[in-house]
């Protein structure tokens, strides 16, 4: 399989190169999505908190490949079309957000209760109480969850190949067909992402033991 | 919990939250009348469109629900298997030699990081190609998913069987139990009944990634979603949201009964959700374990 990435490597690597762009794009505005709906979830505010549900249930209860396919395929016919890679980033970036949602949710809802009420008596606002007191608790604890999602999410990338994404994945199995080397081709794209996620993961673990409070 | 970041709002706090919620009303049904407007525009709420899903006569219905059977055997198979290699490499990761231990270990952390469609391809058109005759579409789906869910099964049991007391196991070798006794008689029964909610939800994802079947053309419920859109009339659209519904409700009740579940065991046996179980909560996120609920249980 060795010899097979070599012998490919300048295909492999520029998909290899485009599966790590996907990832990094998805999961940046995931992020943000999860955030944002989050907030929607612990705001006093119904038809938000309602929204927010929702959208996390649709995309829980959803496989990924439906939502890709129904978004590429399907949509259209509504007048929405995007090419390929932009689909591929909106898709996977509004999937891993639900989780992020809940993974973040998880993470303020384990701030202890007496941290709140300390803002509140010193007089801070929902805004402040949630941006200086909460989030930066909240978000600490979560960072293995996080790092967990992350990982789903670059490996989700490969259900782009459903979409005609050029992804690693899709890329070797094809290289591996045309030369007779299937196996070579699954073991080499496996390799890949065996030594690019461990990587990932330990940064993560690094970040967690970083940020870590020390109690 | 929500309590716990707002408490009892006075007169102003109470008038800004009726304005932000008009506010979110009026952009939501501003969304929803958008959506319903394209819909309309498009033609897509014509009922030839939609006639085919009820056609019991020329049974697309029954097409669409063999597929999910279809779905479902292959899930339920994989299940199965991935149970049975899973709780072993768990028994592995636990086992006191350090080679068992590290072999084990190897597999759920390597198995963990490839995704599962490189696994579904590599059952399916690697072991082909390797001379391995009877993978069917429906093998490469089951080996693919087992080779993935027995690595992550394999940490829900090994952190069930870690939450139980030391002094269970303890107890079970002084009385003069030998290993497999001891796992059979004392540990398992308890560990089970605690790893039962994680290993229903983890069925559900299990059933959610049998849809990548569709990938190496495998029958299951999304492949006939496209067979029946792509006929004629040509309504793809449709045929894809009807699938996603068919799966929603699936994958909700089975996340519901995960749910029940949790909730009946902590009332049974107190406070204890695995308590100290290594990282199983971790677990919980990565396995994606699909389910919503504002009935969060209160951190105790």
């Amino acid at each position: 399989m060795i010899q097979f990435l070599i012998d490919n490597w300048e295909p492999i690597w520029r998909a290899f190169l485009l599966t790590a762009r996907l990832a990094l794009y998805s999961f940046t505005i995931a992020m943000v999505i999860g955030i944002v709906v989050a907030a929607f979830r612990v705001s006093p505010i119904p038809p938000l908190q309602r929204f927010g549900a929702v959208y996390v249930s649709i995309f829980r209860n959803i496989p990924l490949l439906v939502i890709f396919v129904l978004f590429y395929f399907g949509f259209p016919k509504l007048g929405i079309v995007f090419p390929e890679f932009p689909s591929a980033v909106i898709v996977l970036a509004t999937y891993t957000g639900a989780y992020l949602s809940e993974a973040i949710r998880s993470g303020i809802n384990a701030v202890a209760v007496g941290q709140a009420e300390a803002a509140r008596a010193i007089g801070l606002g929902f805004t402040q109480l949630l941006r200086e007191i909460v989030m930066p608790q909240a978000l600490r604890t979560v960072v293995a969850p996080i790092g967990n999602l992350f990982i789903a999410n670059a490996k989700n990338t490969s259900i782009a190949l459903a979409i005609g994404v050029e992804e690693l994945t899709s890329v070797s199995r094809e290289l591996g067909q045309r030369q007779a080397q299937i196996v070579e081709a699954l073991l080499g794209a496996g390799l890949l992402y065996v030594v690019s996620l461990l990587f990932a993961g330990a940064v993560f673990g690094w970040i967690e033991t970083r940020v870590a409070i020390k109690r | 919990m929500t309590a716990v970041l707002t408490e009892e709002l006075g007169p102003r706090g109470r008038r800004r939250v009726q304005i932000a919620k008009l506010i979110a009303l009026v952009f939501l049904l501003a969304l929803a009348a958008w959506i319903i407007q394209r819909v309309a525009v498009t033609g897509n709420f014509e009922p030839r469109l939609w006639e085919q899903f009820v056609d019991f006569e020329e049974g697309w219905p029954q097409f669409l629900l063999t597929g999910l059977l279809n779905t479902l055997r292959a899930a339920a198979t994989a299940m199965v298997f991935a149970t049975l290699i899973g709780f072993m490499m768990a028994l592995g990761r636990l086992a006191l030699n350090a080679p068992v231990r590290w072999a084990a270990r190897t597999y759920v952390e390597l198995f963990r990081t490839i995704p599962v469609v490189l696994f579904i391809f590599f059952a399916y058109f690697g072991l082909q190609d390797l001379g391995v005759g009877w993978v069917t579409a429906l093998w490469g789906v089951v080996i693919g998913l087992t080779a993935y869910n027995s690595a992550v099964l394999a940490e829900i049991f090994r952190a069930g069987i870690l939450s139980l007391d030391r002094g269970q196991s303890e107890a079970a070798y002084t009385i003069g139990l030998t290993y497999w006794q001891a796992m059979g008689l004392v540990i398992l029964p308890q560990a089970v009944r605690r790893m039962t909610p994680a290993i229903v939800a983890q069925l559900a994802t299990l059933t959610k990634d049998v849809s990548l079947g569709f990938l190496i053309g495998y029958e299951e419920v999304v492949r006939r979603g496209r067979i029946l859109g792509e006929g004629s009339p040509s309504n793809l659209l449709q045929a894809y949201l009807v699938v996603g519904i068919i799966y929603f409700i699936v994958i909700f009740m089975l996340s519901r009964i995960a749910r029940r579940l949790e909730v009946r065991q902590r009332r049974k046996y107190g406070a204890g959700k695995m308590a100290g179980g290594a990282g199983l909560e971790d677990i919980e996120v990565l396995g994606e374990e699909a389910d919503i609920d504002e009935t969060e249980p209160a951190v105790s």
